[in-house]
């Protein structure tokens, strides 16, 4: 599904990642961790498509085609999807009009119609109570005065939206309260299947016992120095980062 | 015209600040217009001593005005039937209609309101001295030309107490090329009347040439009057639009421009609030494309106490197209707890494209709430690029920051028909069709 070899990308004069190598499988979970900094998001961003970020070498390939040859827009329509670790706010933009552009921006790429509005409505009604996003936000803004969990679980809304082939969920459960978390974790289980991939970032083990990942990987400054599976997580919850910076990397 | 205290507009212009080249441009305009229609009145007096706009005259100095300097022709067309045009350019909106094709009056077209309290007729048919020069005659160039050449308009008179029941559409259309228009409408709504006014402008494809249209409206007390301008003229049309708007006590008056399309646009909106009380709202959007340019002047004149106004333009700009906001507020030493509001935003769409804003409070009164904001920027890129990672495209994402930047201007429209006809034209020529209709929510 996925097979990011070598990936190098700097911001500037900064070089953030230096040489990562993930390969994700169709219907895989991988959960990535680190410490504040480490290029997490970074990594986030370079999938998706952000141009401020410099690709310096190595490659992406998704379902057999060049992701980093494509714009953010078409890797969208072609199923890549993110999960913003601090999602944005249009003011002016209702969340309903929003959705339904990028809805139809997917199946204009499919060589489909335009959806009817009836059934983009029933669509949302459906997806909506996947997370139980409340009526009253879809006619909002787009993320405008929600609060940080409001947010979360809007983007998860979003992708339950677009059906993605593959998800890089950054952060999605900071800021979530107790039953937000199990909501959203539900709705991203809800969203396993064979064919469909994810990527979570985390720094906290307590939303792998929801969702339950294939594997799990440690990333320290630009690189994956560490992979196992959901016990690592379990182990860096109890012992922290130090001793894979002073074990595994020196 | 009432009013006591001498308006500060005309303190800046009295410095004699003549340019000899561009008098000279302007003079031979003045004698290219004598064949068409000779210039009558005290104002041929102004425009002999006023300055020509140039770039040293304060409130034309990033105006320019070189296209005026031209040769006009008499009008081929005098209809809009003849035109080609539809005299209401609202579909299914109701409305009583004044037409003015070329700037002489459409009979044919119009429907002129048949209400009682209510005298609503074009100036060349009324037997009746023409009004007297404003402040605006006295100290602007062009509003002089357009006081000393203008032989038609609109006069309407409602009486007291009276509630017009349909909006009230006057309707301009230019035809054809090198044709200057003069239009002169002068509005009195009398106390506790209430009244809707559309102020519609066209033109052809093919269309050159000048529009002139100088609008007096005397609100009285306690009255309530709504304004709707849309300008949206296709082809080389030069565009002047000046309102005086003089407020009495307790009115309320609401002014809402927006600028769909014009090769050349300068509105010149001056509010006098001269009562009490008064309500004062100017809203405007305006979005040219390729080399197009939008002026919006306003001034806001409190001269009584307890007055509020409230001010927002908002400008989105395309291609190599510029533009220009200044407004102008003052507040008077007798007006006292007044409160007064300004916001004016500028969206950069292009490098190429300019904006020159200028937001000028004087205010002359301690006890007062005024506040005022000022924003040049490009499009908001972290919205972007949330908007192309859910799949939508560059230039729809775009399209969508732009309707959500005048998304509170363009609600403002008295008329809803007037809003969504300007919002289905908006839409057509920035290609909006794809997202925009709102839905129900299930
Ligand atoms: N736009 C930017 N300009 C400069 N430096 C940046 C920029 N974006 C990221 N960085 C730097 O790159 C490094 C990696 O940042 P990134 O956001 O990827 O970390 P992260 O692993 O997601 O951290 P966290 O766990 O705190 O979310 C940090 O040192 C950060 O300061
Ligand atoms: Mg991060």
């Amino acid at each position: 599904m996925v097979n990011i070899k070598e990936l190098k990308a700097s911001i500037g004069e900064t070089q953030i990642l230096k040489g990562l190598n993930l390969e994700i499988k169709p219907g895989e979970v991988h959960a990535i961790m680190g410490p504040n900094g480490s290029g997490k998001s970074t990594l986030a961003s370079v999938l998706a498509g952000r141009e401020d970020y410099d690709v310096t070498g190595g490659s992406v390939d998704f379902e057999s085609r060049d992701l980093l040859e494509m714009d953010a827009t078409e890797r969208a329509r072609s199923g890549l999807f993110l999960a913003f670790q601090y999602p944005v706010e249009i003011p002016g933009v209702s969340n309903i009009n929003f959705m339904r552009a990028a809805v139809n921006g997917k199946r204009e790429h499919e060589g489909l119609d335009p959806i009817k509005g009836k059934d983009f409505l029933n669509l949302v009604k459906e997806k909506a109570s996947l997370v139980e996003l409340d009526g009253r936000l879809r006619n909002r803004s787009v993320n405008e005065g929600f609060s940080g969990g409001e947010k979360k679980r809007n983007e998860i809304f979003q992708m339950a939206m677009l059906e993605p082939r593959f998800a890089v969920l950054d952060e999605t459960d900071s800021g979530l309260d107790i039953d937000a978390l199990r909501i959203v974790a539900n709705g991203v289980n809800a969203m396993r299947s064979p064919d469909r991939s994810f990527l979570v970032i985390t720094h906290y083990q307590r939303l792998l016992d929801y969702i339950v990942p294939d594997f799990v990987h440690v990333l320290v400054d630009g690189k994956i120095v560490l992979s196992g599976d959901k016990d690592l997580a379990l182990k860096l919850e109890e012992k922290g980062y130090d001793w894979i910076k002073e074990d595994v990397i020196a | 015209m009432t009013g006591t205290a001498e308006p500060i507009v005309m303190d800046l212009q009295r410095k004699p600040n003549i340019h000899p080249a561009t008098q000279a441009k302007g003079e031979a305009l003045l004698a290219a217009l004598a064949d068409l229609r000779t210039g009558t009145g005290l104002a041929t007096e102004y425009l002999k001593e006023l300055p020509v706009p140039h770039r040293r005259v304060e409130r034309w100095k990033h105006t320019p005005v070189s296209g005026f300097w031209t040769t006009y022709e008499a009008p081929k067309v005098q209809t809009i039937q003849a035109a080609g045009c539809e005299a209401c350019p609202v579909p299914g909106l109701h409305a009583y209609r004044i037409v003015f094709v070329n700037g002489m009056f459409d009979a044919e077209a119009s429907d002129l309101p048949v209400h009682s309290g209510v005298r609503c007729e074009p100036v060349s048919m009324i037997a009746s001295a023409p009004a007297e020069a404003g402040n605006l005659e006295k100290s602007d160039w062009f509003a002089a030309l357009n006081q000393s050449h203008a032989t038609e308009g609109m006069k309407l008179h409602v009486d007291k107490g009276v509630v017009l029941d349909r909006p009230l559409l006057v309707h301009h259309h230019t035809h054809g090329q090198k044709s200057a228009n003069f239009l002169r409408h002068e509005i009195q709504v009398e106390s506790n009347a209430q009244v809707q006014l559309i102020h519609w402008s066209t033109s052809n494809e093919a269309a050159s040439g000048m529009v002139n249209i100088m609008m007096q409206l005397d609100v009285a007390s306690g009255a309530t009057v709504a304004l709707d301008k849309v300008q949206d003229e296709a082809g080389q049309v030069h565009h002047l639009a000046f309102e005086q708007i003089n407020q009495a006590q307790a009115s309320q008056v609401r002014v809402h421009t927006g600028t769909i399309q014009g090769k050349w646009v300068r509105n010149d909106l001056n509010f006098r609030l001269d009562g009490e009380g008064c309500d004062a709202v100017l809203n405007g959007f305006f979005l040219p494309k390729d080399n197009e340019f939008v002026d919006n002047h306003t001034t806001v004149d409190h001269c009584a106490a307890h007055c509020t106004s409230s001010e927002q333009y908002q400008g989105i700009l395309y291609g190599s197209s510029s533009g220009v906001f200044n407004g102008k507020v003052f507040v008077r030493p007798h007006a006292q707890q007044t409160n007064a509001y300004q916001q004016n935003g500028n969206i950069l769409v292009t490098d190429k494209a300019t904006i020159n804003a200028k937001p000028e409070l004087e205010i002359y009164a301690d006890d007062v709430k005024c506040s005022h904001g000022c924003t040049i920027g490009q499009f908001d890129e972290e919205a972007l690029f949330y908007a192309r990672s859910r799949g939508i495209g560059e230039s729809e994402a775009k399209a969508m920051l732009v309707h959500a930047f005048i998304g509170d201007v363009l609600d403002g429209f008295a008329v809803q028909e007037v809003r969504m006809e300007v919002e289905h034209r908006l839409a057509t020529k920035h290609g909006w069709d794809t997202w925009n209709d709102t839905l129900e929510s299930a």
